[in-house]
């Protein structure tokens, strides 16, 4: 009788804790939204004068691990040795970039979260919304700093009714990587610009150029977009999310999004482009262990693939592909920017526009550029002799910086309250379609229908 | 057990459950409740209760395609992991019951999975099971994408579970075997029983008590299992391998849905519960103590 008991006892916390587990992150999150609410309406606050700062410490949050965390230690450490103004920044990882987001909403509570905070592109709109934050405008204006050093590419994507909300620092481009080796084996010349292009030379580098695929396309949802860019189509109403926010997708009803599928599908059909998984670097494997011709990735995975393949054979760059040769558009950025939070003390913020300067200087952005292979967003970074040593040592970053200029800033890309989940939903469609289940226009149809939803629902709770 | 005269009601013995009572409160039954009342409300993108709805997200789950998917995937899973589990640790207690040379060795590889965290054997299989560079593919001499093909993404991710849970099953059923009265199994080789029906008649209904919690245990641990699947497919490909827990963490922490994940954590809390229940009437007639 006893042991029965025990173990009914046991059952049920192990039952309870179940439900436990999964309540109680929800719960946090709710007490703080309370509180968290009053000060979504802050009044502005002004920043104090640089030379009151002294004894200043901020909090900034990260999302780099690896090697670009060491980078932003040291740009830190760096910042903390050399600052005049006595202003002690404390670094802090917070995991990925949506485990940050989350902790910052926990943080929010009684502002005890950062001072400085990166956030990852997709989550640009919930940011604005949210309230928590001073616009990086407020403190260009008031210290006269001059906007034009940032890349005006990468500063329009933060820009949204003439203000730049945050500041781009490590922003990246999708590139176009292809095996030089094969390519040459094949005989081909002119490296496709397009997938239509692929599609049309993928027997010649299969059976002359000895590749095992021809391209080692991951589904992600960051090309869905580029793919659009590069249509010059948008990805939602309301002038892509940005004279408004956003509220439906509008790729249905432009046709980009059947376009990108049917010659997506076309590749997948034919043998070209496998399934190799979901997210950004599923591709990069196959590619670097010399199986697929071309891939697609990021211009931050620039470093990993040359590392990986090691002189295996030549690496070369070239612009994202466009869906068709005809296509006239351009490439969005992808990466994070920085985020002022508004904790109501002039000192705190004054030292993080310190920080934030220090940061998107020319000097520090060409020793991020080498260290990381993300995009230098000052423009006279590229003066910098530890930049110019960089582009020697690879040349192919030389392709992300010329497509970044060759693209004009009105492809800038979409800003949507539910991007992540967006995202996530045009990947599981996508990979729905080419496993066979739907066609393309079921799955443009059920993004539609599930993205408009979020859309609808996000809207009427978070009025 | 009745030392005390029942008319006297005393009130010191409950005094010593509060310190645990109020621990139960604050983690377990609080966040219990806010749960279930969660559930019945649309949240904001703070995960505050916004929108009153009643059962609608309960409704919504049940006729979505998707939330049933996840059920039977659920449920596939939990079996795999389950039955594999049990008999992976059953075999090697059983065989590292006897006492021969290396003996030390072998159990100690054999709990080894008890000690490796689910997220980090995970890591190990996404790069062992890799299509182009995983040693799996080029010791079998195949060309599998296992972990993006819907036929055999669960497999995986369930396989690599019920090793990692075979651990301490091994513990448990060698510590229950090491209960078993030697003596029986000599007098049942006077009478002339083989091995296998020793170990049928013997060894199993010796084990049933241990075999009872256990599987207990091991249902519960596979609904809850999540490191793994985060990880390796991520729910994916096609919601292959979308379990109720990975779909419930996925609407609360990915699309700030906390009212439709509270009402999938009640449902999964149902199942559990009932599951747990049908076990314990099981067990009145199958466990002899």
């Amino acid at each position: 009788m006893k042991k029965r008991i025990v173990s009914v006892l046991l059952t049920t916390a192990l039952t309870a804790s179940l439900l436990a587990g999964c309540g109680g992150k929800s719960l946090e999150d709710q007490s703080g939204a309370q509180e968290g609410g009053d000060a979504a309406a802050a009044e502005a606050v002004e920043m104090a004068a640089a030379e009151d700062v002294d004894g200043t410490e901020i909090t900034f949050w990260h999302s780099m691990g690896g090697v670009n965390g060491e980078a932003i230690d040291e740009l830190v450490s760096r910042f903390n040795e050399e600052n005049e103004y006595g202003i002690t920044v404390v670094s802090e990882f917070q995991g990925e970039y949506d485990d940050a987001l989350n902790k910052l909403k926990s943080a929010q509570i009684g502002n005890m979260g950062a001072d400085l905070v990166q956030v990852y592109e997709i989550g640009t709109r919930f940011m604005i919304d949210s309230g928590w934050i001073v616009p990086m405008q407020q403190m260009i204006d008031e210290d006269g700093y001059d906007l034009s050093q940032i890349e005006p590419n990468l500063a329009a994507y933060y820009t949204i009714d003439d203000q730049l909300y945050s500041m781009p620092f490590n922003s990246s481009t999708p590139l176009m990587y292809y095996n030089k080796d094969m390519f040459d084996k094949a005989g081909i010349t002119e490296v496709p610009t397009s997938l239509e292009g692929i599609e049309a030379i993928g027997d010649q580098l299969l059976n002359e150029g000895g590749a095992g695929e021809v391209m080692s396309l991951s589904i992600y949802g960051w090309f869905f977009e580029q793919f659009l860019g590069k249509q010059g189509l948008d990805y939602a109403n309301n002038g892509n999310g940005r004279e408004e926010a956003a509220t439906a997708v509008a790729f249905d009803e432009n046709g980009g999004a059947k376009n990108i599928l049917d010659a997506w599908k076309s590749l997948n059909d034919k043998g070209y482009a496998p399934i190799v998984g979901k997210g950004g670097d599923a591709g990069l494997a196959d590619f670097s262990s010399g199986k697929s011709a071309i891939t697609l990735g990021s211009t931050a995975s620039l470093k990993q693939i040359l590392q990986d393949v090691n002189g295996k054979f030549e690496v070369g760059t070239a612009y994202f592909p466009s869906v068709k040769d005809s296509d006239e558009g351009g490439v969005s950025i992808g990466g994070a920017s920085l985020w002022a939070l508004n904790n109501q003390d002039p000192k705190k913020l004054r030292a993080t526009w310190e920080f934030v300067k220090f940061l998107v200087s020319p000097e520090s952005q060409a020793y991020w550029n080498a260290q990381t292979g993300y995009f230098p967003v000052t423009v006279a970074a590229q003066e910098e002799q530890v930049f110019k040593d960089n582009i020697a040592q690879y040349p192919q970053f030389q392709t992300a910086i010329d497509q970044l200029h060759d693209s004009s800033p009105e492809y800038v890309g979409a800003l949507l309250s539910v991007f992540s989940e967006a995202r996530a939903t045009v990947e599981s469609e996508i990979e729905s379609m080419l496993n066979g289940n739907e066609t393309s226009d079921e799955a443009v149809a059920n993004m539609a229908e599930t993205i408009n939803s979020s859309i609808e629902e996000y809207s009427l709770v978070n009025e | 057990m009745n030392a005390v005269k029942k008319s006297k009601w005393n009130a010191s013995p409950y005094f010593y459950l509060v310190p645990c009572m109020l621990v139960f409160a604050v983690f377990l039954f609080y966040p219990f409740f806010k749960t279930i009342f969660l559930s019945l409300f649309l949240t904001d993108k703070m995960g505050q209760a916004k929108v009153f709805v009643g059962m609608q997200n309960y409704m919504d789950l049940l006729t979505s395609e998707s939330f049933r998917n996840s059920l039977k995937v659920t449920l596939i899973f939990v079996v795999i992991v389950v039955v594999g589990g049990m008999l992976l640790g059953l075999i090697a207690a059983v065989l590292c019951n006897k006492a021969f040379p290396g003996i030390r060795f072998f159990s100690t590889s054999y709990a080894l999975p008890m000690a490796i965290a689910s997220s980090s054997a995970a890591m190990i299989f996404e790069i062992m099971l890799h299509p182009t560079v995983g040693i799996v593919n080029k010791m079998l001499g195949l060309d599998i994408n296992w972990l993006n093909n819907p036929d055999t993404a669960l497999y995986c991710v369930a396989i690599l579970t019920a090793w990692l849970n075979s651990g301490i099953n091994f513990l448990y059923f060698s510590a229950g075997l090491g209960n078993i009265d030697e003596t029986i199994y000599e007098r049942a080789s006077v009478d002339g029983a083989g091995s296998i029906q020793k170990f049928f008649s013997l060894t199993l209904p010796g084990l049933s008590p241990i075999m009872f919690y256990t599987l207990v245990v091991n249902i519960i641990q596979a609904f809850q299992s999540f490191g793994q699947i985060k990880i390796l497919t991520e729910g994916g490909p096609d919601e292959a391998t979308n379990v109720i827990v990975y779909s419930i963490y996925r609407d609360a922490f990915f699309n700030y849905r906390f009212g439709s994940a509270a009402a999938q954590s009640v449902i999964l809390f149902i199942i559990v519960m009932l599951i747990t229940l049908v076990m314990f009437r099981i067990e009145k007639k199958g466990v002899s103590y």
